[in-house]
């Protein structure tokens, strides 16, 4: 399944879409997706609290960047923190702006 | 034994880490409470107890070389995370707390050799970042996951983690490794001791001792880098979803497998697990019953029957060519009749073909979903494991459940059990679901694992892996003539680490100058 998701990543590279939410998408993808890709316990725990169709966090529209930031670096529920080792502060950047989709 | 060693002042660890971020620069230098925060045990019995100071994250075995050298110099313990990743097992705490975590999670690189079905790793892949590489560039060889796979390839092999595929028992897997030794010193095992060997990831010895085992769990050097087998793509998968429906069935069900898995017909590591096991990644407790301690007979029927499950379950895959798979299922379908399953469902894939998530550890695809468990209490949870070394006896094993769930009952706890067969032994993994949010269900928790622990060890049984709180407990079961092998750690722990900075008290190895405070 991770395999097709890539390949329609590698398609979007080549469409030359925007570099900066490219990035984040696939950050997104290396860093976040394990868990809240399709079968991903972040997003089998969030569709207990939601409606399930928007539990994948790219299927959300009320992210706010600086929200995504926060919940990533002290966690929630039994979402553990994410170190800074594992995703830098600049990636992290990317990536709420990613699932954001601009709002800031 | 215990952490009761004097800490370095606050003016040397800040001495250190100044020097540490000289090498590895300020950006992967992480010092504030946040830091401290998600570097601590995420699934913690007391979580104040395990904090570091600080971690870096290096990029490369020679930034890794300075880093140990730098500790050294100023006496500083440093502990060893390859992604930090350990739920269950203290996540990327170190046992003595204010040391300084060495996080790994930076170090990438992946070198597979296609033909010979083997990588080079370092410590900081991830089993989803080599699924990627592999699968982005369809080669075509397998990886054996664990039922959570977040953390390093490397890191899980090093702490002796299981999959589920004929590669499952994935410290066996490794094959050479890049060892920072505790001066800095940096040497090679097996083949790679000699430059260039084309064979360093296919020979596993090299000449005179084999090391590699000797960097497994332990605290003598810093594995940069390490070779693993990988699996080749099998012509078919084929087996069997098995379901028994009695608590008593675990008995004659271990006699089954055993002697298939023994003989190899049965190549993987099957594991048995409990109705529990399957059902809380599907639903939380209150979804069926309000009351305090172990779920009653009737709470457990209604989910077993809501999700179809036997008390005891077991997914058994054959892998390889068809016509070897072939003669295989209809040796395993006789002798799995023969103790009348409540369920089989057979299961067949061929490359190429689709198949649901809860299929792909089989397959070695990574997966994170089975951690849902950690919701079972309806907030903020978690595990921890009791998981000692059986025999493939059944009625031992059935003797070691009798008592096991008598004791979960006894501290008001929801049972959860696998027995995973290695090829000769079988692994009792036992896992106790917390609830973080409830301080009184935690008082329990800690006296409920020295029961168990007590337990086993009087039937000689002692665990195969620990959490950091209990790696002292679980050592010290290990004590014939004396604690021999305590004492003989020590003293490789003394010469190769005589200031006794890497990762003091990991597997209850303490250097020497923690010894002499004395034991706990």
């Amino acid at each position: 399944m991770r395999g097709v998701i890539l390949l329609g990543l590698a398609s979007l590279i080549s469409l030359g879409a925007q570099a900066a939410d490219l990035d984040g998408k696939m950050l997104f993808h290396q860093k976040c997706e394990m868990c809240h890709g399709a079968a991903g316990m972040g997003t089998g725990l969030l569709a207990r609290r939601m409606k399930p169709e928007v539990a994948p966090l790219e299927k959300r529209d009320d992210l706010s960047a600086a929200y995504v930031e926060r919940a990533a670096r002290i966690g929630i529920l039994n979402m553990p923190p994410i170190t800074r080792g594992d995703v830098s502060d600049a990636q992290l950047a990317s990536i709420a702006r990613y699932l954001s989709k601009g709002k800031p | 034994m215990d952490a009761s060693h004097a800490p370095p002042s606050a003016a040397t660890l800040d001495k250190t880490l100044k020097a540490m971020a000289g090498v590895v620069g300020a950006a992967a230098t992480f010092a504030t409470q946040e830091d401290c925060d998600a570097y601590s045990d995420r699934f913690p019995i007391d979580p104040h107890r395990h904090r570091p100071f600080a971690a870096v994250a290096p990029t490369s075995a020679e930034q890794v070389q300075a880093l140990v050298r730098i500790a050294a110099a100023h006496r500083v313990p440093i502990w060893t995370v390859s992604r930090g990743k350990n739920l269950g097992y203290g996540t990327a705490a170190p046992v003595v707390a204010s040391s300084i975590v060495l996080d790994l999670s930076r170090m990438q690189q992946i070198t597979v050799d296609v033909e010979n079905a083997t990588v080079l790793l370092e410590p900081g892949v991830g089993f989803y970042d080599l699924y990627d590489y592999l699968q982005t560039r369809n080669i075509p060889l397998w990886l054996s996951v664990p039922g959570n796979s977040w953390g390093s390839v490397i890191g899980n092999a090093l702490d002796r983690g299981l999959g589920y595929t004929p590669y499952g028992e994935n410290t066996r897997n490794l094959c050479g490794m890049e060892v920072v030794l505790p001066d800095g010193d940096m040497v090679r095992t097996g083949m790679g001791a000699m430059p260039n060997a084309p064979s360093w990831q296919l020979h596993k010895y090299g000449y005179g001792p084999a090391w590699d085992q000797l960097f497994v769990q332990s605290n003598f050097g810093i594995v940069t880098k390490a070779g693993m087998w990988l699996m080749p793509q099998p012509q078919i998968v084929r087996g069997f979803d098995v379901e028994m429906d009695r608590m008593e069935d675990l008995g004659p069900l271990i006699d089954v497998i055993g002697p298939l898995r023994r003989e190899g017909v049965l190549q993987q590591s099957p594991t048995i697990g409990n109705w529990f096991r399957a059902a809380n990644i599907l639903t939380t407790r209150k979804q069926w019953t309000d009351k305090a301690g172990s779920l009653s007979d009737d709470v457990i029927a209604a989910i077993r029957k809501q999700f179809g499950l036997g008390w005891w379950g077991v997914s058994l895959r054959l892998y390889g060519r068809e016509t070897v798979v072939q003669a295989n299922m209809d040796i395993l379908e006789k002798a799995l009749n023969a103790i009348k399953p409540m369920s089989m469902k057979p299961f067949s894939w061929r490359p190429g073909e689709p198949f649901t998530p809860t299929q792909g550890g089989w397959m070695g695809v990574p997966m994170t979903f089975p951690l849902q468990s950690a919701n079972w209490f309806g907030g903020r949870g978690g595990h921890i494991g009791f998981s000692p070394v059986l025999t493939q006896s059944g009625k031992l094993a059935m003797e070691q459940f009798n008592r096991t769930y008598a004791r979960y009952k006894e501290f008001g706890m929801d049972y959860q059990a696998s027995f995973a067969f290695g090829e000769r032994h079988l692994l009792n993994v036992n896992a106790i679901l917390l609830n973080l949010d409830d301080p009184q269900f935690m008082k329990r928790v800690d006296p409920f694992l020295r029961t168990l622990i007590a337990d086993a060890r009087q039937h000689g049984y002692g665990e195969y892996r620990a959490h950091i709180d209990y790696m002292d407990t679980v050592a010290d079961c290990y004590d014939y003539n004396n604690h021999a092998l305590r004492r003989l750690n020590e003293r490789v722990k003394d010469a190769l680490d005589p200031v006794g900075i890497l990762s003091p008290g990991k597997s209850g190895i303490w250097p020497a100058a923690y010894r002499k405070e004395g034991k706990a």
